[in-house]
C-alpha cells in the first residue's frame, strides 16, 4: 500500500487558455491523458481525472495499439463526475509503449468559459510481470473546435 | 486496497479474456442489395425480386424540410388483402430524398457475437449505422433483447475511434445528448423503454460516413425440460395501447395534423384512408415511438449476423436451432460454435438456440464472483425428483386464448393447436373454462365446467369458431380469468396463449399481483417474437411457468408438455436454508414455486464463502418437506455476476412498484448507476467532443420487419 502511494503522482495544473470567445453553456471540451513510463514498458495503469463543473460524456481509448480500447471507470466515481479509469495489456514488453503517450481522452461538458481547475492522479502503474512503476502523469485539453 | 479495486477488477476480466475474444465486430458488412457489391440475397420463399421503383415507398405530402422526421412509409394495400404468409421482400427499401433519388436507410447490419458459459450468456451486439445521405441525419432505431439483459457496457465507434457511453441518470443523459446534437458533436444515447425494449439515438451522422454502436450485456438462460434456451430478439411486435394509455409502445408517426379519433384513446385504430390503413399520416399520443413497420414484400436493407460460443462445462448431448438454419461446429463435446447460415439473415423473429446436456448433470448450478465490492452468486435450482413421486391433485384450468388481430393466421391456429390438446388432457375430476378475448372477452360457460366427453366436445366446438380481430384489451381477460370464486377442492390454473403485443404491460402485471389469490399463471408466448417482458412477468407473478410457441413448434406438444408438468405438485412455500453462511440480498425475495422440469433461478451476495449442499424446504401437496441439493460450483467474471445480479435486483424492485411503492425508483435508478446499467431511470450517452459538424439534420427512424407469421394488415390496423 505504501509503495502504492509512492506511486501516486498529483498534477494540478491551471490552465490560462485564454479564449477570444466566450463559449456557450455547456460546451463539449476533451482532455488528453498522457502517462510517460520512460523506459519501462506500461502494461497497467489506474488513473483518476476531474474537472470542476465539468461532466464527463464519454471515455476514448490512447493512441498505442495496447491501449487503443477505451478504458472502463469506475462508475462510483463517476457519480461524482470524478473518472478513475483502468487498463491492462498483457502483451509482451516489446509491443507495450514507453516513454510518453496518450492513454485516453476524457470528453467533458463544461459550462464553464474556462477549464480553470483539473485533477489528474495516478493510482498505479505497471510493468508486464507486475511489478509496480513511477509514471509521470499529464493532462493537456485540446484546442476547442 | 479500494484505491486499486478497479484495477483488480480490471485484472479478474483477463480470464475473461477467451470469453470476449470474437465479441469484435467484423468491419466487414454485409453490401446493401443494390447499393454495393454483391448479390441480391436469396430467401426461401420470397416474392420475385422487386423492380427498384416498386420497392419505393411514397412519402405523404410534400418532403420533409431540414429538423423534420423523415418516416418511411409503408406502401399501402387494401386491408381485404391480407398476407397469410407474410414473407420478407428482396432488396433493400429506401427513401425518396428527392424525387427520383432514393436512398436506402441508416442501419445496414447488426452483428451478435455471444457466448455462453454454463448458463450465463454474454452478448456484444453491434450495430452499424451510415449515413446514405447528402446531408447529416439523427438514425434512430427502436429494437428488442432479453428481457432480463443486464445491459452494462456501451461504446461508440467513430471511424478508428472508440468512444465508452457513460452511464447517467436518464433525464441527465437525454439532456446531453440533445445539447451534443445541437452543437453538431457527433453523439449517440441507449435508453430503455422497457425492459425488452430499447431506443438507439444517433446524431450527426456526416454524408457518407459510418458509426458503429457496440452494446454489451449479460443474463441467464431459461432452463425447461432439460433444456437450456438462449434467445436474441430481432425485432419488436407491434403493441396495441388501450383507451388511455400514454405510456404505450406506439408503432406510427408522430403527429403531422389533428388526431382523428374512431375509438377513445386510441388514435387512428381502425381508421383507413383511401388506401387502406396506413394511408393516413400517423399519429400517436404515445411515449415509445416505434418506427414503421415495412409490408411483407419489402426490406430495409437490414440484416444480421449471430455467432454463438457454447461452452457448456460438461459434453453438449443436443442442439437445436428451432427458429433458424444455423451451422454447428462442435469443438469438443462441451464446446461448439453455431452460426447463423447468411440466408436467414433477416432481422423479423427471435433467435432461439437451445442445448442439453449428457445425463441429468448439469454444470453451474452455482456460479459466484467477487470484487472489492464483495461476493455475488447466481444459483440455479432444479426441481427435487420426490415430486416425481406424488400425484397431482384434481385441477381447474382456464385457458385465455387472445383472439386479436396480431394473432391471426399461423399463430392462432397454433394456440388453438394447443388448447385443443389441453382439453383432451383433462381427467375426470378436473374442470375447465375457456375464455377469449380481444376488444372485449367472452367465455364458454357461466362457470367453470366438468370435464366430461360433452363438456370437452362443446369446447372444441367453441374454439373452432373463434376468430383473430380487433384489438388487445388483455385486461379483460385478466378479469374474465381471475375474477370468480376459487373451487378449494382444485388447483387453479390460468393458461395465457398470448403474443404479448399491448403497450400497457404494467398494467396487465399489476392486475394479476392484485388478483391471483389462489391461482397460478401459465403463460403460453405465441409466434416468432412474443413479447417475452410480459409473458415472463405474467408468469413470474403469477406464480407459475412460461412456455413458448414458435412458429415452428407444435403447439400440442408444448401444452403436453405442460400438462405432464402439472401432473406432479408443485413445490410450493420454497425457502433455501444456507446452512448458516452468508448468503444476503436474496432475488426474488419470494422464490417462486418448483414444477418438474422447471428449474428457478436465484441471485444473491455473499461475504464469507458459500456452503456445496444447500437444503430446499418447502411444501409438497401440504407436507413438509425438506430437500438437500449438491450443487456445483464455478467461477466467472465479477462485471457479469454483479451484473446479473443487480438486473435481477431491479426486476424484484420493479414488480414491487406494482403495488404502489413509487418510492422505489429511486433505489432502482441508484443501484443501476453504481453497476452501471441501463434501466427506466438510467440511460447510456457519448459524445465526441474533439469534433463538429455544421448544418440542420434530418431523423431517419428505422423501419422495421412485422415479425414472422405475423399479418400485416391485421396487426398493424390494430396497433395505434
Amino acid at each position: 500500500m505504501t509503495a502504492l502511494r509512492l506511486l501516486v503522482a498529483i498534477v494540478l495544473l491551471v490552465v490560462g487558455r485564454a479564449s477570444g470567445q466566450e463559449p456557450v453553456p455547456g460546451t463539449f471540451r476533451a482532455f488528453d491523458l498522457f502517462v510517460d513510463s520512460g523506459n519501462q514498458p506500461l502494461a497497467a495503469y489506474q488513473l483518476s481525472f476531474a474537472a470542476a463543473d465539468a461532466k464527463i460524456v464519454g471515455i476514448e481509448g490512447g493512441e498505442h495499439s495496447a491501449f487503443a480500447d477505451p478504458p472502463y471507470y469506475d462508475p462510483k466515481a463517476m457519480q461524482e463526475n470524478r473518472v478513475v479509469v483502468a487498463a491492462f495489456n498483457t502483451a509482451s514488453p516489446g509491443q507495450l509503449p514507453r516513454g510518453r503517450t496518450r492513454i485516453a481522452t476524457i470528453h467533458i461538458q463544461t459550462s464553464a468559459s474556462v477549464v480553470k481547475q483539473y485533477e489528474l492522479k495516478v493510482e498505479a502503474a505497471a510493468m508486464p510481470a507486475g511489478e509496480s512503476i513511477t509514471v509521470k502523469a499529464e493532462a493537456v485539453e485540446r484546442n476547442p473546435n | 486496497m479500494k484505491q486499486i479495486g478497479l484495477l483488480v477488477s480490471i485484472l479478474l476480466l483477463a480470464g475473461a479474456a477467451a470469453f470476449v475474444v470474437g465479441c469484435r465486430a467484423p468491419q466487414a458488412t454485409t453490401p446493401l442489395p443494390g447499393y454495393g457489391k454483391g448479390s441480391v440475397p436469396s430467401y426461401a420463399g420470397s416474392l420475385p425480386a422487386l423492380s427498384r421503383s416498386a420497392q419505393v415507398p411514397a412519402l405523404p405530402g410534400s418532403r420533409p424540410s431540414l429538423g423534420e422526421e423523415i418516416w418511411v412509409v409503408a406502401r399501402t394495400r387494401s386491408i381485404s388483402e391480407p398476407h397469410d404468409t407474410p414473407v420478407p421482400g428482396q432488396g433493400s427499401l429506401v427513401i425518396e430524398e428527392e424525387k427520383g433519388k432514393h436512398v436506402p436507410l441508416p442501419l445496414k447490419h447488426t452483428d451478435v457475437k455471444a457466448t455462453i458459459q454454463g448458463y450465463i450468456a454474454t452478448v456484444s451486439v453491434v450495430q452499424q449505422y451510415h449515413n446514405p445521405f447528402e446531408h447529416k441525419i439523427e438514425a434512430i432505431y427502436v429494437f428488442p433483447l432479453p428481457e432480463n439483459a443486464a445491459v452494462n457496457e456501451f461504446i461508440m465507434t467513430v471511424g478508428q475511434r472508440r468512444i465508452r457511453g457513460i452511464i447517467r441518470d436518464r433525464a441527465e443523459a437525454e439532456q446531453i445528448y440533445k445539447e451534443a446534437k445541437q452543437q453538431g458533436h457527433v453523439a449517440s444515447l441507449l435508453t430503455e423503454e422497457r425492459p425488452n425494449i430499447f431506443t438507439q439515438s444517433v446524431a450527426n451522422i456526416e454524408p457518407g460516413r459510418a458509426i458503429d454502436i457496440n452494446i454489451r450485456y449479460f443474463h441467464t438462460l431459461a432452463f425447461d425440460d432439460g433444456w437450456h434456451e438462449f434467445v436474441f430478439p430481432m425485432v419488436v411486435g407491434p403493441r396495441f395501447n388501450p383507451p388511455g394509455t400514454t405510456n404505450g409502445v406506439a408503432a406510427r408517426a408522430l403527429a403531422r395534423q389533428p388526431m382523428q379519433r374512431t375509438r377513445p384513446g386510441n388514435a387512428e385504430a381502425g381508421r383507413a384512408g383511401p388506401n387502406g390503413p396506413h394511408d393516413a399520416p400517423g399519429t400517436s399520443d404515445q411515449k415509445i415511438q416505434l418506427s414503421r413497420y415495412l409490408r411483407p414484400e419489402q426490406r430495409s436493407g437490414h440484416d444480421v449476423s449471430v455467432q454463438v460460443d457454447l461452452q457448456a462445462g460438461v459434453a453438449v448431448e443436443e442442439i437445436a436451432c428451432p427458429s433458424h438454419r444455423v451451422d454447428i461446429r462442435e469443438h469438443s463435446p462441451a464446446h461448439a460454435t453455431v452460426a447463423l447460415r447468411p440466408e436467414d439473415h433477416i432481422p423479423n423473429k427471435d433467435f432461439v438456440l437451445r442445448y442439453r446436456v449428457a445425463g441429468d448433470r448439469v454444470k453451474g448450478g452455482l456460479v459466484t464472483a467477487r470484487d472489492e465490492r464483495g461476493g455475488f452468486f447466481s444459483l440455479m435450482v432444479y426441481p427435487p425428483a420426490e415430486l416425481r413421486r406424488a400425484q397431482r391433485q384434481p385441477v381447474e384450468i382456464v385457458f385465455v386464448l387472445d383472439c386479436s388481430g396480431s394473432m391471426y393466421g399461423k399463430p392462432i391456429e397454433q394456440a388453438k393447436s394447443a388448447i385443443r390438446r389441453g382439453l383432451d388432457s383433462l381427467q375426470p375430476g378436473d374442470s375447465f373454462q375457456l375464455i377469449n378475448f380481444s376488444m372485449s372477452a367472452g367465455q364458454l360457460g357461466r362457470q367453470p365446467l366438468e370435464a366430461t366427453p360433452l363438456n370437452i366436445e362443446r369446447a372444441q366446438r367453441f374454439l373452432a369458431n373463434l376468430n383473430a380481430e380487433g384489438g388487445t384489451m388483455m385486461i379483460e381477460g385478466i378479469k374474465a380469468a381471475l375474477d370468480f370464486a376459487h373451487d378449494p377442492g382444485r388447483l387453479r390454473f390460468v393458461c395465457f396463449l398470448t403474443d404479448g403485443y399491448i403497450g400497457n404491460e404494467s398494467e396487465i402485471l399489476a392486475a394479476i399481483e392484485t388478483r391471483l389469490g389462489q391461482s397460478r399463471i401459465f403463460s403460453f408466448g405465441v409466434g416468432s417474437s412474443p413479447n417475452r417482458y410480459l409473458m415472463d412477468g405474467m408468469a413470474r407473478i403469477g406464480r407459475g411457468a412460461v412456455a413458448y410457441l414458435g412458429v415452428k413448434d407444435d403447439g400440442a406438444a408444448v401444452m403436453s408438455a405442460f400438462f405432464d408438468r402439472i401432473c406432479y405438485p408443485a413445490l410450493t412455500d420454497v425457502a433455501i436454508d444456507w446452512n448458516g453462511l452468508s448468503a444476503s440480498e436474496v432475488f426474488p425475495a419470494r422464490p417462486p414455486d418448483l414444477f418438474v422440469g422447471r428449474a428457478i433461478m436465484l441471485a444473491g451476495r455473499f461475504n464469507a464463502d458459500l456452503p456445496r449442499q444447500l437444503t430446499i424446504t418447502g411444501k409438497v401437496a401440504g407436507r413438509v418437506v425438506n430437500v438437500p441439493v449438491q450443487i456445483e460450483r464455478s467461477e466467472m467474471p465479477a462485471r457479469s455476476i454483479a451484473s446479473v445480479w443487480a438486473r435481477t435486483k431491479i426486476a424484484a424492485l420493479t414488480d414491487k412498484m406494482l403495488n404502489g411503492e413509487e418510492s422505489l425508483g429511486a433505489a432502482i435508478r441508484q443501484l443501476a448507476l453504481d453497476f452501471n446499467l441501463t434501466s427506466p431511470s438510467t440511460a447510456f450517452v457519448a459524445v465526441d467532443s474533439t469534433s463538429r459538424t455544421s448544418g440542420g439534420d434530418k431523423t431517419v427512424r428505422q423501419a422495421v420487419p412485422v415479425p414472422e407469421g405475423v399479418n400485416f394488415d391485421r396487426a398493424i390496423s390494430n396497433s395505434e
